[in-house]
């Protein structure tokens, strides 16, 4: 192989990385801070986007500011930010060893991911009919009560399919805390190669995870929609199928 | 006011364009130039080096180098000029071989891989010689370096060795040999050192300025000026640890180059142009010579 090929590539380093304790690490520690950043970044781009199109110039005009904020600057500088120059406007040693690489990470891409978010719950919201906002009120709802009961369910079906973009996008993004040590899985494929120096076979390794962790969620993300389908016989199409379709495959119908 | 906004965004977008063009323009001239002395001419008494050696063929010697380690290599402020010891005797061996240099940027950890992949010539990048890169490369040594551990000023956690690291933090550059050094100290640990690694010295070097760890490790001549740069907030601690060679990083199949190269070193330590490049940058303890 290493003939055919004209470089060096051990593959059995692959095998033999594939489930070592840092890579483990690695896989969890992306896990756990995609995961919370997105539940904290979903919550917090609701919010702002119902401040966005809510009557209330001030709310609106935060909401507005906060996304030209966040979307305008690179997340690893925000990373760095986060993680050293916070400490240094608060100047509290207590401060800074609360956060930890983990902990800024998850700050700021919970913030970060709060942005996109908001844009992605307005479309939504934006998409349903004024006439629903309406009819709720003629019920003697309140805004809040028609948005939360009314509108924001509706707009979930819209939501869920460029929700599961960013999911997908952010799984890969946490690649860049290596600026703030936090170990993520291609840190930690970084961490062995810098001392073995089987940078293509780790990499790889990083990869396949990666694949493994999109996949696992583009499932979950076909089995959402389908469930918040209305139409009776999409619901009747096979999960295969589906999963096909998430995965960028599958057009018949 | 719609008008007004109208025409002010159609001025920062030309602005916007004008200054890619600029910088587009500025990028031309200085790829060629990064570092180079004037090529000798043909005739000089060892300009027959480069002769013969494939990687020459061209004309220059191209040089992969983390250039974030002052003052061994950095970007002289605010500029993209590389300069330092390693600049320094990279120039005067290009000088030797009738070449010029070229250095280029590349994460430390990419070093060696870069170099096999064959992106440059060599690796001058403050690179201790040991026994597991010298399985991957060759080296020719040049200089030598030990760790120096920097702490903060008045040495608040009593810091005296390596060992006085167990059960402290401390922050480290990715896949430099303090890291392995740090890792065999753990073994002796009753307490475990908890060591962070980051992308470049200077993150590391933050973490010890916001109290986060305890101590950095990095070649010496690194942390003293680190401690220098810091106008009293940090130190270093007594000696150096562990001294040991650096090394120019060629491909095993570098033959005709190592060849060439270690006879130019010769020369320009014969010369006194070593000497005066090491006493420049106040590392004459570092001599090989």
């Amino acid at each position: 192989m290493d003939v055919f090929l004209a470089i060096r590539f051990d593959g059995g380093a692959v095998t033999e990385f594939f489930f070592n304790d840092v890579i483990l690490r690695g896989v969890r520690n992306t896990l756990e801070v995609t995961i919370l950043a997105m539940l904290l970044g979903t919550v917090l781009g609701v919010i702002l986007a119902v401040m966005r199109v809510s009557h209330s110039r001030p709310l609106a005009g935060f909401s507005a500011f906060y996304v030209w904020f966040i979307r305008g600057t690179p997340v690893l500088i925000q990373l760095l930010v986060v993680y050293n120059g916070l400490p240094q406007m608060v100047g509290s040693d207590a401060f800074t060893h609360f956060l930890t690489p983990f902990r800024s990470a998850l700050i700021t891409f919970s913030l970060n991911e709060a942005a996109y978010m908001a844009e992605i719950v307005r479309a939504g919201i934006q998409a349903i009919e004024p006439g629903q906002m309406d009819a709720a009120k003629s019920l003697g709802m309140t805004n809040l009560q028609a948005m939360r009961r009314v509108i924001l369910p509706q707009a979930l079906r819209v939501v869920i399919p460029p929700a599961g973009n960013e999911f997908i996008a952010m799984l890969k993004n946490t690649s860049v805390a290596f600026v703030i040590a936090f170990v993520e899985l291609t840190t930690a494929a970084r961490l062995i190669y810098a001392v073995n120096f089987k940078v293509m076979e780790l990499l790889v390794v990083a990869s396949i995870w990666y694949l493994i962790m999109t996949t696992a969620f583009s499932v979950l993300q076909a089995e959402m929609e389908a469930r918040l389908t209305i139409v009776e016989r999409e619901r009747a199409i096979p999960l295969t199928t589906r999963v096909l379709r998430a995965l960028g495959g599958g057009r018949e119908r | 006011m719609k008008r007004w906004l109208r025409h002010s965004l159609l001025l920062v977008c030309v602005v916007l364009v004008a200054a890619f063009v600029a910088s587009a323009c500025g990028d031309e001239e200085e790829k060629p130039a990064a570092a180079s002395p004037t090529p000798r001419a043909a005739g000089s008494p060892t300009a027959s080096l480069a002769a013969g050696v494939p990687e020459l063929a061209d004309g220059t010697l191209q040089v992969g180098s983390d250039i974030a380690y002052a003052p061994i290599e950095f970007y002289e402020e605010g500029t993209q000029n590389p300069v330092g010891l390693d600049v320094d005797i990279a120039k005067a061996l290009a000088k030797e071989l009738g070449v010029k240099v070229e250095f280029m940027n590349t994460g430390f950890d990419g070093l060696i891989g870069a170099l096999q992949a064959k992106r440059f010539d060599i690796i001058m990048s403050s690179m201790t010689v040991t026994e597991k890169r010298q399985q991957e490369i060759d080296f020719i040594p040049y200089f030598t370096a030990g760790t120096g551990i920097l702490v903060q000023a008045g040495n608040p956690k009593n810091i005296q060795s390596l060992a006085d690291l167990c059960g402290k933090s401390v922050a480290v550059q990715l896949g430099t040999i303090q890291v392995d050094q740090l890792d065999a100290q753990n073994e002796q640990c009753a307490q475990k050192i908890s060591i962070t690694t980051f992308d470049q010295n200077p993150l590391a070097v933050e973490q010890l300025r916001l109290g986060r760890a305890d101590a950095v490790t990095a070649d010496y001549p690194v942390a003293a000026n680190d401690a220098r740069l810091s106008q009293g907030a940090l130190e270093v601690v007594g000696t150096q640890f562990e001294a040991a060679p650096y090394g120019i990083g060629l491909r095993k199949d570098s033959t005709a180059l190592n060849a060439a190269l270690t006879k130019a070193l010769q020369a320009i330590m014969d010369n006194g142009e070593y000497d005066k490049i090491l006493a420049d940058w106040n590392l004459e303890a570092g001599s090989i010579k």
